[in-house]
């Protein structure tokens, strides 16, 4: 995508941001095809190199400002819900993805929802995907609903399909963009000296480091 | 000799045979001519001097070492360690009042100056030193070589080291989480230092962090894992017990996509559980995380192979908790928790390591609250299986989980073929019986017949023959025998 090269190689101000994003949602709501899609642009192909789609990571370069994402998928199975916690702790993002053929998912995000501002509080960057977008036909879970669902919970929305690839390069960058800023608030405040010293340790890490040598415009998202 | 031959001469000086030190009693040639209560305290003092001088061998020769290793790798080195050592006296005595190792990296500029606390805090440090067994001295030697390539900073490296090294030892009292708490300091601030200091690019500095956490944790490991302050212990072997009661749990009801039939998955599966299981051997936070991943890597093989897919959480996990209970890994929980409280965090919150660590934990997190509705079963079911009333293998013998071991299917195979013998055997004796029966309803029905016939044409008896009945009355003509000889008696 256009923006994620943004400002490009000229931005020498070395930081690299690492975040951790873990993606929430039910078993068949195409959590793993929505990641496969992202970093390796693939869909059902046989020439997935990964061996698994369960930790991915991405770098990224979005207006000069080197980010490291790594993707937390969880396990959905209703019976691993009690787990949640182990997962989503010192997150800076959360991707919560439903099935828009199928309400149960929706309701199944809800929840997570819930649990997630509870254990995390507002630090936490979520957004609620809507995936499958190329089933319209069979949408189960209306725009309006969702939509003003997420917006009640200060949650993005979005709609994404990982078969035609629709919306996810935005969904990932949007994200990205909400987490540096989360970050940029948080080292404010710290500057200020009004957090203690050893609260930062477990969150997000700030790595000074080299200028990325970055061959201008597409940046690591070049995908089409 | 002097003494003797003086006694056996004329004349003896009377001082001669005092005390030396002229306390006005006698001295003795045993106690080099002092009277006994002037040797005491004379000899007290040579003892002390001489502990006093092997300290000061030991401190210089220390000094010596290091002055070396600094020299080694920059030329005003020297003048940076007299510091040091200056520096460390002071931390050293501070350390022993605060809690926390912040402040070694305070530039204080209030110096060190009760002496006599300096040099009793002093002491111990060569005690540290010399508790050194094969493993970390080898560990300390690659650690020294590693640092040498980085000069300057890591000479500042080697010194903070050494100074957390002793500062934990003084903490070996506090609660684990305390400790824990200064190792996760001691890590931050070093990565610091070497960041904005010694402008270290940032792989250099995880590569160099990573040396440190092995250099220390191989020494306090004895110390910190599985503490006796804590009930981690206990928690090990609740958990091993868990897992053993757990024994009947088939992958079918956890739903793990590993099909072990195909022998490059069994494959897979053993090597995972392998490498669970050596995790306990290690001594490194790191080395720990390594062999979780190693055996993450081995499960995803496995399920990438019977599912022909990559394999996402959905099918990791569970395959992991089934690997888990299979192998029932030695002191899981202690591990855990050591890896928790002191591997390095960068590593440990967002890497790849710290992704597999955390499904590790919610393996272990699920098989602890593990109940019937989780493995889709009954509630009675489960109960039954609990109790070892029942296994669900015996049950379905047929489609016995294909991950028994080879001796175990060969029981079953066995046990099949007995119950199946037993079959055949009961088989033959009803057979036999009925054999048996008929044989007897053979006889009889022949006897019957007999009988029949015998009744249909009776046998008759006939009367005996007059003739014949005559023979003994035919002796008619016994008056025509002679008359038989009659015994005759002879005289003389």
């Amino acid at each position: 995508m256009a923006a994620a090269g943004g400002g490009g190689s000229g931005a020498a101000a070395g930081r690299a941001y690492s975040f951790k994003v873990v993606l929430l949602g039910e078993g068949c709501v195409g959590k793993t095809s929505l990641v496969l899609r992202y970093c390796e642009n693939k869909f059902n192909d046989k020439h997935i190199t990964t061996l698994q789609a369960s930790f991915l990571t991405k770098k990224l370069n979005i207006g000069g400002k080197r980010v490291n994402l790594a993707i937390w998928d969880t396990a959905g199975q209703e019976r691993f819900h009690a787990l949640g916690p182990i997962y989503y702790r010192d997150s800076n993002g959360a991707i919560l993805v439903y099935d828009i053929t199928d309400e149960d998912s929706f309701q199944k995000v809800k929840n997570w929802v819930k649990e997630l501002r509870k254990m995390l509080g507002n630090e936490i960057c979520l957004c609620i995907v809507g995936n499958k977008i190329d089933l319209e036909k069979e949408r189960h879970v209306s725009i309006q609903e969702a939509e003003s669902y997420a917006e009640s919970v200060g949650a993005k929305h979005y709609h994404t399909s990982a078969k035609q690839n629709k919306g996810i390069e935005e969904l990932f960058l949007d994200l990205c963009k909400r987490m540096i800023e989360t970050a940029q608030v948080d080292e404010r405040a710290k500057g200020n000296g009004s957090s203690p010293p050893g609260a930062a340790r477990r969150g997000v890490q700030i790595i000074d480091d080299e200028p990325q040598v970055q061959s201008g415009g597409g940046g690591c998202c070049s995908s089409g | 000799m002097s003494l003797k031959s003086e006694r056996r001469g004329i004349h003896v000086d009377q001082s001669e045979l005092l005390c030396k030190k002229g306390c006005g009693y006698y001295g003795n040639p045993a106690w080099q001519g002092f009277c006994s209560k002037c040797w005491r305290e004379e000899y007290h003092k040579a003892r002390q001097k001489q502990i006093q001088e092997d300290w000061e061998l030991a401190e210089r020769l220390q000094r010596e070492e290091e002055e070396a290793f600094a020299s080694s790798q920059s030329s005003q080195g020297a003048q940076s360690l007299t510091f040091s050592k200056f520096e460390e006296k002071k931390t050293n005595e501070k350390t022993r009042k605060v809690t926390t190792v912040k402040r070694f990296f305070s530039a204080s500029s209030r110096v060190g100056s009760k002496k006599a606390e300096i040099q009793e805090a002093k002491a111990p440090s060569p005690s540290i030193n010399r508790q050194t067994s094969i493993e970390t001295d080898r560990v300390s030697k690659e650690f020294i070589e590693f640092l040498k390539t980085f000069h300057k900073t890591g000479q500042e490296v080697y010194k903070q080291t050494k100074l957390f090294l002793e500062a934990m030892h003084y903490k070996r009292d506090l609660s684990i989480e305390e400790q824990s708490e200064c190792t996760q300091d001691f890590y931050q601030n070093v990565a610091e230092r070497m960041q904005t200091r010694g402008k270290v690019p940032p792989e250099k500095v995880e590569k160099i962090m990573d040396h440190i956490e092995k250099y220390i944790m191989t020494r306090l490991y004895k110390h910190v894992f599985c503490p006796e302050t804590t009930d981690d212990e206990k928690k090990d072997l609740t958990i091993q017990k868990r897992i053993r009661a757990l024994h009947w749990v088939t992958p079918q009801m956890l739903c793990v996509p590993v099909n072990e039939e195909i022998p490059e998955v069994s494959d897979m599966v053993v090597k995972a559980i392998t490498d669970i299981i050596e995790m306990d051997s290690k001594r490194v936070p790191r080395d720990k995380l390594a062999c979780v991943t190693r055996c993450s890597k081995h499960v995803f093989s496995a399920i990438k192979v019977t599912k022909n897919e990559p394999a996402s959480a959905d099918d990791f996990l569970p395959t992991l908790i089934y690997i888990v209970l299979k192998g029932n890994p030695p002191r899981l929980q202690s591990n855990i928790q050591y890896v928790t409280r002191f591997c390095n965090p960068s590593r440990l919150m967002t890497g790849e390591d710290g992704y597999y660590f955390t499904n590790l934990c919610c393996a272990v997190a699920f098989i602890e609250k593990l109940d019937a509705q989780s493995l889709n079963l009954s509630q009675e079911d489960f109960d039954r299986y609990m109790s070892g009333q029942t296994s669900p293998r015996k049950q379905e013998s047929e489609n016995w989980s294909p991950d028994a071991c080879l001796g175990v299917r060969q029981m079953y195979k066995n046990l099949d073929l007995l119950s199946q013998l037993n079959e055949r055997q009961e088989r033959i004796m009803s057979e036999a019986k009925k054999l048996e029966k008929d044989l007897i309803d053979w006889t009889d029905g022949i006897a019957k017949e007999v009988q029949d016939i015998v009744e249909k044409c009776p046998l008759e008896i006939k009367p005996p023959n007059q003739s014949l009945a005559a023979i003994d009355s035919e002796n008619v003509e016994n008056d025509k025998l002679p008359p038989p000889l009659q015994p005759q008696v002879y005289a003389g």
